[in-house]
């Protein structure tokens, strides 16, 4: 078994205006989801992030304050999960609940180094 | 973990509970920043609770939202002393009072008797109290309303601004207005409810969600003793007859289906007996109101086994009442029908050619539909042809417009 980090990139709920009707529906889904992989024993753990980004660039360090609202996407959050491959890892991605609102699941392999 | 299952529209609820509790602090100068941070709490709520939902929701929100307040009170500024007054006033309810049950409902109910105010548009009544009592997003009413969400958007400013113009207060209205003004709630939420019950929406979901917002404001409502009246428990009593036959107003094609072709046997009936104990109740208070007629015709086709066993007369006496009290065309359109079932076409004929059709608005293909109702039942086809063509031509939405398209091909085929 290998570690797979599943970064989800999108816009936030509060800036897609969702209702708090739509908000507990996914959050309905997502419960489901980390119900499902605790079951399985594939889920290691996870995070959401806050919406505030201070980004720091350049050579000079420049720092600048963003929040989700003014960025087209940004990271939410994310899981770590234990998969065979890459292939078992994108099918544990397929029930992230978010697709429909045009957000996406980055799926990525933790690399391992060997001990020489 | 505990697989725990959120009450249905438990956010829905939660963000009336927050918004109207908040604006009891805030003031409805602030109703715009308070509406913000509950949004916020929600989204919050969305995170957080993906891998543990708490054992006790609402007491989740209740300190969220308390907290928020905090935060409020940390932006606005201006609004440190009213806090102060509120914890520490002599005569003023303690701050965490404020998030009991009881002052929970207060708050709520003053929202509701704010977004009900006789100053505000009728129109904008209706958004606005979907809004913040009921929870839902303007794109919601919009598409619940049928309408446009900038129309919803335009509304809730212009009442958010009349609110402040005409300085509405957070509060219950006086002794001696009390009656006028809960008469004009109740109004509002019978309006709710019709937009549910007779807007043919195609999403049965949709008219759902808001004929049981209707019936929840109305329970509400009924929960404070001042509010209690024959008029109040009427309103109950008639929406629940009338939700009873929702389910089975429509079918699988969200076509129409008219009360000759329902099917009974589908009518929801411990919604029937509910609205049978508000009745009841209703009849310990003087007052009268047109919501028990409307509620006594509902319960009489309620009652028939079928169509044909309907007791039409009865019906009749019933429009005759209504209208003594409230004469409007849409009642003489009603009672029209009746005259048409009881085989006395002349007397329909004659209110009918009274009516004023501009009156109906958009309702008015339900005068073609009458009409051609009524020249099939003198046996004159080819004419109660021609008033369906005329009401097909005006009816404003597809599921009626079918609806009619079959009635008249039917008539031809006779």
């Amino acid at each position: 078994m290998k570690d797979f980090m599943l970064i989800f990139i999108g816009k936030e709920y509060t800036d897609l205006g969702l209702s708090p009707e739509q908000m507990q529906e996914r959050m309905g889904k997502w419960f489901a989801w980390n119900a499902k992989m605790e079951e399985q024993g594939v889920v290691k753990h996870g995070e959401a992030l806050q919406p505030e980004v201070r980004r720091i660039s350049g050579p000079k360090r420049t720092v600048t304050d963003r929040t989700a609202a003014e960025l087209k996407e940004i990271v939410g959050g994310y899981y770590m999960v234990k998969a065979k491959d890459l292939d078992a890892a994108c099918k544990i991605a397929q029930d992230f609940p978010d697709y429909d609102l045009g957000n996406t699941v980055e799926v990525r392999e933790v690399m391992v180094f060997d001990n020489y | 973990m505990k697989n725990q299952q959120l009450i249905d529209h438990l956010f829905r609820h939660q963000y009336g509970k927050m918004v109207s509790i908040l604006t009891r602090i805030f003031g409805l100068a602030n109703l715009e920043i308070i509406e913000d941070a509950v949004q916020d709490t929600f989204a919050k709520a969305t995170v957080l609770w993906r891998t543990k939902i708490p054992e006790n929701p609402e007491a989740w929100f209740t300190t969220a939202s308390k907290n928020r307040v905090i935060d409020l009170l940390r932006k606005v500024d201006a609004d440190k002393n009213r806090i102060k007054k509120i914890s520490y006033g002599p005569s003023a309810i303690s701050f965490n009072n404020l998030f009991e049950k009881e002052e929970i409902e207060d708050s709520e109910l003053r929202m509701i008797f704010t977004a009900c105010h006789p100053k505000l548009n009728t129109k904008d009544q209706i958004a606005f109290a979907l809004k913040t009592i009921g929870g839902f997003s303007s794109n919601e009413i919009a598409a619940a309303l049928l309408l446009k969400p900038e129309t919803v958007k335009k509304r809730l400013t212009r009442a958010r601004k009349a609110i402040n113009e005409k300085k509405i207060n957070f509060k219950f209205p006086s002794k001696n207005k009390l009656p006028e003004r809960l008469h004009s709630v109740l109004e509002v939420v019978y309006l709710i409810f019709n937009e549910g019950f007779h807007s043919n929406h195609q999403k049965l979901l949709v008219r759902k969600e808001l004929c049981g917002e209707a019936l929840r404001l109305t329970k509400l409502i009924l929960s404070k003793e001042e509010l209690r009246c024959g008029t109040s428990y009427a309103l109950f009593g008639l929406l629940c007859f009338h939700s009873a036959r929702l389910e089975t107003k429509v079918d699988e094609n969200f076509e129409s289906i008219d009360l000759k072709n329902q099917d009974r046997s589908k009518w929801y009936f411990p919604l029937v007996e509910l609205g049978n104990q508000a009745m009841l109740k209703a009849a310990d208070y003087i007052d009268y109101s047109t919501y028990h007629i409307e509620a006594a015709i509902a319960a009489e086709h309620l009652k028939a086994k079928s169509f044909e066993a309907t007791n039409w007369k009865k019906i009749l006496e019933l429009y005759q009442e209504l209208q003594q009290v409230q004469n409007s065309d849409i009642v003489s359109l009603s009672m029209s029908i009746v005259l048409i079932q009881l085989n006395k076409n002349q007397e329909a004929l004659e209110i009918l050619q009274n009516l004023k059709t501009e009156n109906l608005e958009q309702r008015t293909y339900l005068y073609y539909g009458v009409m051609a109702k009524y020249y099939k039942s003198i046996g004159q086809i080819k004419k109660a042809v021609n008033y369906l063509d005329i009401a097909i031509e005006k009816v404003p939405n597809q599921v009626e417009k079918n609806y009619l398209i079959k009635k008249r091909d039917r008539l031809i085929v006779l």
